[in-house]
């Protein structure tokens, strides 16, 4: 199954469910992750705060492929998006292990199948290096077998269709 | 010169962050101030502080190969206030993660210096910190043991009437010794750091990691965290099992 992770408007949110089976839309209606780890060591895949995050990394965890849409904000994931990715850590368990040499964790889920990132937005050319080296870091960290980075300068320019 | 320090953590207390700051700030002249972001209420309260600051260091843990999200508000209102104030502040970070590799904070590293392009300010370079959690237990264990050594003195001191029993002592020092080797790459760089800031200069990147090799370091942290799950009772939860959304949609 294809998820889409977004944060444009609700009018993007209606078309893009006309699109994909599964759409995320990050409102940033939630709060940050506190960084207590109990989505790993008291209740697994499930998020101490009750807000809609609650069960979020369950949800995504679903999905085969990844679409996220978002906002650059100096290289870096919008705060919307952002909230999201690490509220979602329990797509992980707390072990680790070697992934391509480095020490990563095991997946919950399992592996999956391929990341595709839209940025939008005014993007420098030192953001896009960071977008490339952060995207692939996901990839690597979320054990998706491929990744697709794509920038372009205004959600006008986002169609639907192509996504 | 006036350094601020804000640690970036989410967590109320005992944040690897706070502890590196701190440990930074003892070696950084002039007057500094520690600062907490939060939540959006810290905002102005860090804002007034820059305002007669010559530099400025970011504690934070890396999230997710990048930087935790309460903090990007921060950055952009940061960033306004920077070119409104026409500020020339220098900017540093200290990241540290979860995993042993230092470098993989690189990512951050490159958010906070594009930050810093944009908003006009000084980017003065930062320090990688690989096995945060592991510093963060070192210290806390450390304390536990000098409380613990404390006691036992004044026992063996009440019942020998020698209140500085040597093998006692000795034993704390070993270990105070064994922590400080752990950690003596990151002192070192993190003295460095500071030098930078003292003489206003500028760092560059640079990454470390506890002096664990990573074998033994996954080993540790695997078992760190099947001991806090045992604890916390997760372990008996589905602890590794692909849970479906319960509330939200039929999958
Ligand atoms: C939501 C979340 C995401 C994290 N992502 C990473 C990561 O991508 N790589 C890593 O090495 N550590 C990661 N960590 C581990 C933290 O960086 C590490 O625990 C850090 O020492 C916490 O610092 P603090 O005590 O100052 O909050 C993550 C932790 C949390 C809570």
């Amino acid at each position: 199954m294809r998820m889409i992770i977004h944060d444009l408007d609700e009018d993007f949110n209606e078309r893009l469910k006309t699109k994909s089976e599964e759409v995320i839309w990050a409102d940033g209606k939630y709060a940050p992750c506190q960084g207590c780890f109990n989505c790993w060591t008291k209740n697994p895949a499930t998020c101490s705060l009750k807000d809609s995050l609650h069960e979020m990394c369950r949800v995504v965890g679903q999905a085969d492929d990844v679409v996220i849409i978002t906002e650059n904000c100096y290289g870096e994931y919008s705060q919307a998006v952002k909230n999201i990715l690490d509220r979602t850590i329990g797509v992980s368990t707390p072990m680790s292990t070697y992934r391509g040499g480095e020490m990563h964790h095991t997946l919950r889920y399992g592996k999956k199948g391929k990341l595709k990132v839209i940025v939008y937005g005014d993007v420098s050319d030192n953001e896009k290096a960071t977008w490339k080296l952060m995207t692939e870091r996901n990839r690597i960290n979320h054990g998706y077998q491929l990744k697709e980075l794509v920038f372009v300068d205004s959600i006008a320019d986002l169609e639907v269709s192509k996504i | 010169m006036k350094t601020v320090f804000i640690d970036c953590s989410p967590k109320r207390k005992f944040s690897a962050s706070g502890f590196i700051a701190v440990m930074t700030s003892l070696f950084v002249f002039g007057s500094k101030k520690k600062m907490k972001l939060r939540t959006k209420s810290d905002h102005e309260g860090i804002l007034k502080e820059l305002e007669d600051a010559d530099a400025v260091v970011f504690s934070m843990p890396l999230y997710v190969d990048g930087v935790p999200s309460h903090v990007l508000p921060f950055l952009k209102e940061m960033g306004g206030w920077c070119r409104n104030n026409n500020s020339h502040i220098r900017v540093y970070v200290i990241a540290n993660n979860g995993f042993i590799e230092g470098r993989q904070n690189e990512p951050l590293m490159q958010v906070i210096e594009n930050f810093c392009l944009r908003s006009g300010i000084e980017w003065c370079g930062g320090l990688g910190i690989g096995g945060g959690v592991m510093m963060n237990v070192m210290r806390i264990v450390i304390v536990v043991q000098l409380i613990l050594t404390l006691i036992s003195l004044i026992f063996t001191g009440i019942s020998t009437g020698n209140f500085f029993d040597g093998q006692i002592l000795l034993g704390f020092l070993k270990s105070l010794a064994e922590v400080l080797f752990f950690g003596c790459s990151i002192i070192m760089f993190d003295i460095w750091l500071a030098t930078c800031i003292n003489g206003k200069k500028e760092y560059g990147k640079h990454y470390t990691r506890i002096m664990v090799p990573s074998f033994l370091f996954i080993i540790f942290a695997d078992i760190f965290f099947t001991i806090i799950s045992i604890v916390k009772g997760g372990i008996f939860r589905g602890w590794f099992s692909k849970k479906r959304p319960a509330s939200y949609k039929d999958f």
